[in-house]
């Protein structure tokens, strides 16, 4: 089998080690950052191995529900998780209606590593019993962001522009 | 509790990135980006036949990123944005959900960070 596709983001908070945790953690404070600019309610939160984490996103008229399963809960260094990027109003995984050969579930471990008075956080995705077509699609878009994106933004930048001003 | 609000018609962005993920069709996107041009006009900058080059387009058809002409003799190719931007919105808004999110948890942790040295006063 080759090896699945991974896509990795670093961050570094000016927080330490244990208050990082507990902001990923806590239900609470993890409602008021986890989602851009939307309001987040988070419907059940069981912080152990083989719990959920149920959540909706709202914003507008819209809403937007996804599940997290917890696989591995190390305080204060390592959380594994399935992320089940959408489901229906029962809570059970489906395609994503965006993008249907998104990978429906993936693996998402998160690492806290102390930095003096500061915490590094990594976060990595890897497709969890996808099929082909999900792992194609995972790898290509990630891909994107390594390599040869900048060129393809670039290109998106002045489109954008030309569409904006077909528009006015 | 339904889902409501997603976009009905989605272009098939998986072969839109399909098609993105090679380098010398990038170029290929970012020539016509100035413009319309034929096989022969793009084939010149790159160092590969002209037979390679419209299979490159062939597969930028597929994905709907060009559209080319059925009548003229060259036949030449032109960008097709909406398919493009649908796609790079996609990432965008994947890049966006993380980027912002983390910047919301800098300000809930420097909220924590106050709130944690307040107690540590009156104590």
């Amino acid at each position: 089998m080759s090896e699945l596709p991974e896509y990795v983001v670093d961050r570094e908070f000016d927080a330490p080690r244990e208050m990082v945790w507990r902001a990923w953690t806590d239900p609470e404070l993890l409602a008021r950052w986890y989602g851009p600019g939307v309001e987040t309610i988070i419907h059940k939160f069981e912080l152990e191995p083989g719990g959920v984490w149920l959540n909706e996103m709202k914003w507008g008229e819209n809403s937007m529900l996804s599940k997290v399963v917890f696989n591995e809960v190390a305080p204060p260094e390592r959380l594994v998780w399935h992320h089940h990027s959408a489901t229906d109003s029962q809570w059970n995984t489906i395609s994503n209606p965006k993008m249907p050969d998104w990978p429906r579930i993936l693996l998402t471990t998160v690492t806290f590593a102390d930095n003096g008075s500061r915490t590094k956080v990594r976060l990595s995705w890897v497709p969890f019993e996808a099929t082909d077509a999900e792992i194609a699609c995972f790898a290509g878009a990630m891909d994107g962001f390594g390599k040869g994106w900048g060129a393809g933004f670039a290109i998106i930048d002045e489109l954008l522009a030309e569409l904006q001003a077909e528009h006015t | 509790m339904e889902q409501i609000g997603y976009a009905q018609s989605q272009p098939n962005l998986d072969a839109v990135f399909a098609a993105l993920a090679d380098s010398t069709r990038r170029a290929i996107l970012s020539r016509l980006a100035n413009g319309q041009a034929s096989v022969n006009e793009l084939a010149e900058p790159f160092d590969i036949s002209q037979p390679a080059v419209s299979k490159h387009l062939k597969v930028l058809e597929r994905a709907g990123l060009i559209e080319r002409d059925i009548d003229e003799q060259r036949r030449p190719a032109r960008l097709k944005a909406e398919n493009m931007v649908a796609a790079v919105d996609w990432l965008a808004e994947f890049r966006a959900f993380w980027g912002t999110s983390f910047d919301q948890l800098d300000d809930v942790l420097r909220h924590m960070k106050q709130t944690q040295a307040k107690e540590a006063d009156h104590e």
